[in-house]
């Protein structure tokens, strides 16, 4: 790592940015609001399709609210609002006429907490795809391996898919949610800080997921920790008390940022 | 303008000895007196299960399980028909209170959060866990034993579902509001509607929880006595299977037979007393095992 740090393009393991891949995801004019509290301002940014774009910026700074915009997931607790754009395959999501349930099976999430349903692991996975899909027994048991598989959790569960999720350790559970998501073939994934209650080695593994998974999803992730930005993002939002300060290449953010703040705040001179 | 004699350049450490020995007398007598006060409580329990134990064994022999309650003046009888009554009405009472208790409970924890229409609920919810046991076996004889002038199991079992509809309501309440929210988000992130949300996840995560509830609940009313005064009252003989007319209960056979001065019914007052009681303690500890094994896994 030392030494690609000063002359590599790339600082994570993925590959570069691409920017001529088309925007899976558009924000524009985003405002959001906890009551009369503005807690996010004149957002405007874009996700390009089948890229990592990482949310960073200070507790408080507004990039959980943001991240739970694109699965309309705020809508639970009616004293919290948005106005603007949220643009997902030419439809505004933020549009009330937009079925939020029809919307979350094409944008999953993964939360900071494991949160593996009080169920089977095979009935954790199955969950997602039984709501929208009629499958015959086999062809779930197909589905339920195929998304372990790429959670990497097959070959640790595979004898015991009939267990309790909760009797998995944690890292284990993470990408148990993890595989439950991928299951309903989303579109886009949302990960909220999916690593922080982690130890690092499991942290390491769900980085190399979120590598491999990107191959075939559009991922946002909120990080608090901005080595992790680096390592797995190719664009990286530097968000400041809800106002998106800078959104550019993670390289350019975290070698060449464009403003001061965002230079402060990549140095650790605070937040 | 501060002179340097007010505060001395090296403060002297305080002397030892500056905590009171009264307050450390205080302190001792407050929990000598908690811990006696604490003994007594508990042994005057203790001596009422020693005594119940001891009447109660001596009372109880087969017959107790087979016979019928004897009439005045017959010699042996048993409480076989007290005893399915108790089962029956209890019965009744939770299967009634059950859905009734669980539904509102969620509505409660699930949907009203917040709502003013909720905490009017729970207030009077909370009136009802504490009214009078008497009052809800009046209340339903005005409108199911006045009209058609016949006591009734139904009439019973439905006082029994009264006071045991608030219990549930709180226990389900509860255990919902345990289950921590980013598990609801998951749910409702993977694009599952409330309704499948609480039947196929929340309820789940809080399954133990009610469930003792209902236990609690039904260990609750299986001694209840007062409500039934008035709804199932009690009968010497076999009810009719239809739980029209007076249905035989234990609790208020055992009333009846231990103001007697029938030595037989006394000591089968004594028998009942034990059966009641050794049920309630086997629902508790079902209960606390229930809950237990739901917090080690």
């Amino acid at each position: 790592m030392s030494a690609a740090l000063g002359q590599s393009v790339s600082l994570g393991r993925g590959t570069p940015a691409n920017a001529s891949a088309p925007a899976k995801v558009s924000v524009r004019d985003f405002d959001f609001y906890y009551g009369d509290f503005r807690a996010l301002k004149s957002i405007n940014m874009e996700f390009r399709e089948r890229h990592v774009t990482a949310l960073i910026g200070p507790s408080g700074c507004g990039k959980s609210t943001l991240l739970r915009c694109f699965n309309r997931i705020y809508s639970l607790y009616p004293e919290q609002r948005a106005t603007g754009e949220i643009m997902l395959d030419g439809r505004n999501i933020i549009d009330p006429s937009v079925d939020v349930n029809e919307l979350r099976s094409r944008v999953g999430m993964v939360f900071q907490k494991p949160t593996p349903f009080p169920m089977s692991i095979y009935d954790n996975v199955a969950f997602g795809m039984r709501l929208y899909e009629r499958l015959s027994r086999a062809d779930t048991d197909v589905r339920v391996e195929h998304a372990l598989r790429k959670a990497a959790l097959w070959d640790e569960v595979k004898d015991k898919l009939k267990n309790p999720g909760t009797g998995l350790s944690g890292g284990q559970q993470q990408r148990l949610c993890i595989a439950r998501t991928v299951a309903q073939n989303p579109e886009v994934i949302l990960f909220d800080e999916p690593t922080s209650a982690l130890d690092p080695i499991s942290t390491g593994k769900i980085e190399e997921l979120l590598e491999q998974l990107r191959s075939e999803f559009t991922i946002a992730i909120v990080t608090h920790n901005m080595q992790q930005a680096a390592r797995i993002s190719q664009y990286t939002a530097f968000m400041y008390l809800g106002e998106l300060v800078e959104f550019a290449p993670t390289d350019d953010i975290f070698m060449n940022p464009r403003e001061k703040r965002t230079h402060d705040y990549v140095t650790g001179r605070f937040g | 303008m501060m002179s340097a004699s007010t505060v001395p350049a090296t403060a002297a450490p305080p002397a030892w000895g500056r905590v009171r020995s009264s307050r450390r007398v205080a302190d001792r007598a407050l929990k000598v007196f908690s811990v006696a006060v604490s003994i007594l409580g508990v042994a005057a329990l203790g001596w009422i299960l020693v005594m119940l134990l001891v009447q109660g064994l001596s009372a109880l022999r087969p017959s107790v399980f087979t016979a019928v309650t004897p009439g005045p003046g017959t010699e042996g009888g048993g409480l076989a028909n007290a005893m399915a009554g108790s089962f029956l009405l209890t019965m009744i009472g939770i299967l009634i209170a059950t859905p009734i208790g669980v539904l509102a409970g969620t509505y409660l924890a699930e949907y009203g959060r917040g709502s003013k229409l909720a905490s009017v609920i729970r207030f009077i919810n909370d009136v009802l866990l504490s009214a009078p046991s008497i009052l809800i076996g009046l209340f339903v004889y005005t409108f199911m034993v006045a009209p058609f002038g016949n006591y009734s199991g139904w009439a019973g079992g439905i006082a029994l579902a009264i006071i045991a509809v608030p219990v549930i309501v709180r226990t389900t309440e509860d255990m919902l509001s345990l289950v921590p929210a980013p598990l609801r988000e998951a749910g409702a992130a993977l694009g599952a509607p409330p309704s499948r949300v609480i039947t196929r996840v929340t309820w789940r995560a809080a399954q133990a929880g009610i469930v003792t509830g209902i236990i609690l609940a039904t260990a609750r009313i299986a001694g209840e006595t007062a409500p039934l005064l008035f709804t199932a009252l009690n009968n010497n003989f076999w009810f009719s299977p239809s739980l029209v007319g007076g249905v035989s209960n234990l609790p208020v056979t055992i009333y009846q037979f231990a103001l007697s001065p029938y030595t037989n019914w006394q000591e089968l007052a004594w028998a009942g007393a034990l059966i009641i009681t050794m049920t309630i303690l086997g629902l508790s500890v079902l209960a606390r095992l229930l809950l237990k094994k739901d917090t080690v896994r």
